[in-house]
């Protein structure tokens, strides 16, 4: 597969599982979330490996819970290492925070202080995962709603650091960027221009819901045009990253995401004719 | 390290990871504020506000799984009802597993085990049928076995056939018409659904031949018969399985006429002789 036909994709959801198969070619590659397809047989297992046929897939997780105090779960890494077998995704990906402790999980994707305990303990796990993997893990900067009083880091310089101490890759949302930027009254760019450029493997766009004091990871709504300028920069900064969309909830017809993803088209051509002028 | 002294670990050391973990998971099951004395206001917004994002979406995420499983309760029960019967589930079994898909499982042993859910005993065999179809919806894939295979056999190897149902195959005992009425779960209000009381208990079976699930009523013989399938009896076993319900000299006709049904509905994975 040449680079150049992993460039606009979409996350794969249930929803559109017919339509994706009867219409192939108008995305470039999708996105499957590994715990939804952990399962024996069935529709779902057979829809991944009909779409897999066609389409180029990464495999995006929500549940390795990477910065838990809590020993990895082994059982867990069993199914995503089969998974991958039978997927072969071009990455697998899950998010930097953790998922829940004493065995159990609260199915949220809860922030990690940017402490230096923090980074050392979080590396020494992501080494361990690529190792049983046998490749690099990409992760996801996740929205946050609260800041640890006992954070030392910003949140860009703890990615930055994880990437070079762990050798892993970075899946830059562009929208959480956006979402913890207004939470935590940082500035995004600077986040952005923070990431280290060989090490940003994709791009996440996806809407979100505004409380007014704060704003919330909802993915059920399209993308908004803050947005849409953000990710513009970030294409400038990380030219050729593989971009998709995600939607959760409230997820619109097929075709609907696929004129976003047009937007999505029309900035990344839009900067490359200002790099080319 | 037991995290059993739930909160009480923040005040010693509210910098380690471990610690501001564990505040963490308490306070979003409630069992401690602590954790508030680890984050910081903003601007635009004070600690609690935020951290409710957390706590509330929780909970809410969670019965927003539950009423995807249960959509058969939900049109019982009604959103009230429903969100109060799913928190408190979700109050008494935190999740253990990586996937959402399996955190709704233990609702019917919950409900029928725990006032004043278990005085609605319709609303519990409603759940029961609805995670038997979930189970079966991605249980593993096999590919039934079809009539002309056993139709080759000859005579001798009769005496000694067994068989194996698919993995999708469940049988459910029912008192009420709880699947008559999950076919009726979109035509009503959510809470008007109604579930009449069924003559005498009838026996259920789910299963799921490609990637459509299907279930019917089975008759008394029929259940019989299948109990003993599935437990590796030999056809002449099945045979004597339907032999009370029957004269004894038509129970060989009988037994096989619902093996062949069973055969040609996809319900049959393998057999040996």
């Amino acid at each position: 597969m040449s680079a150049a036909t992993v460039d606009f994709g979409l996350g794969l959801r249930p929803e559109h599982y017919e339509e994706i198969a009867a219409s192939p070619g108008r995305v470039s590659w999708f996105e499957a979330l590994s715990e939804n397809y952990m399962v024996p047989g069935g529709g779902p297992m057979h829809w991944l490996d009909r779409i897999r046929r066609d389409y180029p897939m990464a495999l995006h997780g929500v549940s390795l819970s990477i910065g838990s105090i809590d020993p990895l779960d082994e059982r867990y890494l069993d199914e995503l290492k089969t998974l991958a077998d039978r997927v072969q995704p071009m990455w697998i990906s899950d998010h930097l925070c953790f998922t829940g402790l004493r065995g159990l999980n609260m199915h949220d994707l809860l922030p990690l202080p940017y402490t230096e305990e923090a980074l050392d303990h979080v590396a020494e796990r992501v080494k361990r995962v690529q190792d049983r993997l046998g490749r690099r893990l990409v992760l996801e900067n996740v929205s946050s709603y609260v800041t640890y009083a006992a954070s030392e880091l910003s949140e860009w310089e703890f990615i930055a650091e994880l990437s070079r101490r762990a050798d892993c890759d970075i899946l830059l949302d562009v929208n959480n960027v956006y979402v913890s930027a207004f939470n935590h009254e940082f500035d995004a760019l600077a986040f952005l221009r923070a990431m280290p450029r060989e090490r940003v493997r994709q791009f996440h766009l996806a809407g979100h819901t505004h409380k007014g004091s704060h704003i919330i990871d909802t993915h059920d709504h399209p993308i908004v045009p803050d947005v849409w300028t953000l990710y513009a920069e970030a294409v400038r900064l990380f030219p050729g990253v593989p971009t998709m969309i995600e939607r959760d909830a409230d997820i619109p017809p097929y075709e609907e995401l696929l004129a976003e993803l047009d937007v999505a088209r029309g900035i990344a051509a839009g900067v490359d004719r200002e790099a080319a002028a | 390290m037991s995290g059993t002294n739930a909160g009480s670990n923040v005040g010693s050391n509210v910098g380690s990871l471990g610690d501001l973990q564990r505040a963490f998971q308490d306070y979003l099951f409630r069992d401690s504020d602590a954790f508030q004395a680890a984050v910081r206001d903003t601007k635009k917004a004070d600690r609690v506000t935020l951290l409710d994002v957390y706590r509330d979406g929780y909970a809410l995420r969670l019965v927003e799984v539950l009423t995807t499983d249960y959509p058969g309760l939900m049109a019982m029960a009604g959103p009230a009802d429903f969100d109060h019967v799913a928190r408190a589930y979700i109050a008494a079994h935190p999740s253990h597993h990586p996937s959402v898909r399996w955190f709704g499982k233990g609702l019917a042993d919950f409900m029928a085990g725990t006032a004043p859910y278990s005085g609605a005993p319709a609303a519990v065999e409603m759940v029961r049928f609805e995670w038997a179809l979930s189970e079966a919806f991605d249980s593993p894939d096999v590919t039934p076995i079809a009539a002309d295979a056993l139709m080759a056999l000859p005579p001798e190897a009769w005496e000694m056939l067994s068989f194996a149902a698919l993995p999708s195959l469940r049988r459910l005992t029912f008192e009420y018409e709880v699947a008559q009425a999950w076919q009726r779960r979109d035509e009503v209000e959510p809470g008007n659904l109604e579930v009449a009381r069924a003559a005498e208990p009838v026996t259920w079976m789910i299963w799921r031949p490609e990637r459509i699930s299907n279930f019917r009523s089975l008759e008394t013989d029929e259940a019989a018969m299948l109990d003993a399938l599935v437990a590796g009896r030999t056809f002449p076993d099945l045979c004597e399985a339907v032999a009370p319900f029957s004269s004894d000299d038509r129970a060989p006709a009988r037994a096989a006429g619902l093996l062949r049904t069973w055969v040609e509905a996809g319900m049959i994975a393998s057999f040996r002789h």
